[in-house]
């Protein structure tokens, strides 16, 4: 269980994240979704303690701040949205960089961190890209790789910021069923994403943010309701149905 | 590093050693190069007090220039950084050249190489006086480098207000580098400054790597980017320092020598650390003996040769991966 209490974030004197109090639990995969700056990145970035804040964040009661830097990265997994890789090192050695909080400096590379690599590269459909310098791959290709990377650290708690943004409708139905899987095998998987369709699917629970705001949290069909949706996103949105799930199309910009 | 890396790595400290070796067996005197190592007409006292000195620091500063330029390109993840960029050596220079100013420069005098890791230290100093407390990346590297002209500018304050033409030419030639007319004691002055500073350097290895997939993922995986930045500058502060404190301003050696080794050894900057200090003293000895062997005449300093052969050969290096890339070229 991850714990939030009162957390609030603050830039000078634009408050990104008003205080907010959350529970979320280990197996669920739950989809943060809301209008651009409605603080979403910076709730990811608190918990992650890549950000100074306000508040409490605690993980099965401990916490986070209390846990050294190497335990810390152990226990959160982030990804960014930013898909910088400052180096043309080959994809497999940057999914391999995942390890570095299991291992100690001067230590090489164990058998365990050699299969938690290759296990990782399953996942976002990447081992044929293992040998290829990372710089020689495309958008899509690069963010399944860092994914991967995100993967490896085989961390409890999984942040990932717009994990499918860029990838091709293939990857981005396979890489939210390996996300959700990874959450089913016990972890706490927490994605920012901007396809309401794929929240509704993959997610069991969604919060909604705007304004650095929870306006909305609980199951999909709760939450992304017509008349949510008009009034946080500002679009009148096509809701229908396909095999039993939730599709939401967002389809007319409303008047401001 | 794989296996293979480990080869190349060993095969690359086996060359830095030969060109000891080399160092060690080559002497220059009024009429030009002196080859061998026995012989009557070579004291043994020639060895210990001239060559041996001169291998030693070869390899010492060629190592650290080489190491440190490969941890500043990691940290600033950009192959322009050269382990002068932050200040430490100019400062070194500025701390040396008072000394000749104020005419405590004598012969195998410690005072211009002490002044020159005072000057060293000083300019670390005032770098975390200006920096350290909000320690981000830009701040940092603009205080450096805002330092570094200052240093540069009080060094030609200095020339400007030389008390003679002569003393003006000496500060000259000293700030050209040179392992020249080194003694032991010099070894031994710079030694306690560059152990912690290469200590400082490895310890910062895996936040380098860290570092490759920008700073809030280094921080992320634990390797807190702040520690990884001032343990880089700090480590290169303490070693180039000194470095520049005996030997003046060799340059060229750290921003050629991991570019030059990135194709051997991949581009993942902790992989670069080792090879970069045992290429970067390899090439600085080998420089330093073709000096030795040059016809008669005045001995080029070493930070001249470096410069000279470097220039070309960086321009080469970084334009031909570009003219590879042109299509039907």
């Amino acid at each position: 269980m991850l714990t939030l209490e009162d957390v609030r974030v603050r830039y000078g004197a634009h408050e990104a994240v008003r205080p907010c109090s959350l529970d979320l639990a280990v197996g669920e995969t739950v989809a943060l979704v809301g209008p651009n700056g409605a603080g979403k990145s910076s709730l990811l970035k608190a918990i992650a303690g890549l950000l100074a804040f306000e508040g409490r964040v605690a993980f099965r009661g401990r916490p986070l701040a209390e846990l050294d830097a190497r335990a810390r990265a152990r226990t959160v997994a982030y990804l960014p949205q930013a898909r910088t890789v400052h180096w043309p090192i080959a994809a497999r050695e940057v999914v391999a960089l995942g390890r570095l909080p299991h291992r100690a400096a001067g230590q090489r590379e164990s058998e365990a961190d050699a299969a938690a690599v290759e296990w990782a590269m399953r996942q976002t459909d990447v081992p044929a890209l293992a040998a290829r310098p990372v710089d020689r791959l495309s958008g899509g290709e690069r963010a399944r790789v860092l994914l991967a990377r995100a993967l490896a650290v085989q961390a409890p708690v999984l942040l990932a910021d717009e994990p499918v943004a860029s990838l091709d409708p293939y990857h981005q139905l396979t890489i939210m069923a390996a996300l959700a899987d990874y959450a089913r095998r016990g972890a706490l998987v927490v994605a920012v994403l901007h396809d309401l369709s794929l929240a509704a699917r993959f997610c069991g629970r969604v919060i909604l943010m705007q304004d650095g705001r929870v306006v909305g949290d609980g199951a999909p069909a709760e939450v992304l309701r017509a008349e949510a949706l008009e009034r946080h996103y500002g679009v009148e949105p096509y809701i229908g149905s396909h095999e039993g799930q939730r599709v939401i199309v967002p389809w007319r910009p409303l008047a401001k | 590093m794989t296996t293979r890396g480990v080869g190349r790595c060993a095969a690359l400290a086996v060359l830095a050693a030969a060109a000891a070796a080399a160092s060690l067996a080559v002497g220059r005197s009024s009429g030009g190069a002196v080859l061998g190592l026995g012989g009557p007409d070579l004291a043994p006292a020639i060895l210990a007090e001239i060559r041996l000195p001169r291998a030693l620091l070869g390899l010492l500063v060629g190592g650290t220039l080489g190491l440190c330029g490969a941890a500043l390109q990691g940290l600033l993840r950009n192959p322009l950084a050269e382990p002068g960029l932050l200040g430490a050596s100019s400062g070194a220079a500025f701390g040396a050249v008072l000394v000749f100013y104020f005419g405590l420069a004598g012969p195998q005098s410690l005072a211009l190489p002490a002044g020159g890791v005072a000057g060293a230290l000083a300019a670390l100093a005032a770098l975390y006086a200006l920096a350290g407390r909000r320690g981000d990346f830009l701040t940092v590297i603009l205080a450096g480098i805002a330092l570094n002209a200052l240093a540069a500018a009080l060094t030609s304050l200095a020339l400007n207000f030389a008390p003679s033409p002569y003393a003006a030419l000496e500060i000259l030639f000293w700030m050209l580098g040179s392992l020249a007319d080194r003694s032991l004691a010099h070894v031994w002055l710079v030694l306690p400054l560059m152990v912690p500073g290469w200590i400082m350097l490895a310890a910062a290895a895996r936040g380098l790597d860290a570092l490759t997939l920008g700073n809030e993922t280094a921080a992320s995986l634990g390797l807190d980017p702040r520690r990884t930045l001032w343990l880089v500058v700090g480590g290169t502060a303490l070693a180039v320092g000194a470095a520049v404190a005996v030997t003046g301003v060799v340059g060229f050696v750290g921003l050629v020598v991991p570019h030059l080794l990135r194709p051997l050894f991949g581009f993942r900057p902790s992989g670069l650390l080792l090879p970069s200090f045992f290429a970067g003293a390899l090439l600085t000895l080998v420089a330093d003996v073709a000096i030795r062997l040059m016809p008669p005449g005045p001995e080029l300093k070493l930070g001249v040769v470096t410069a000279l052969l470097g220039a070309p050969f960086f321009l080469h290096l970084v334009m031909r991966p570009r003219a590879a890339a042109l299509p039907g070229d």
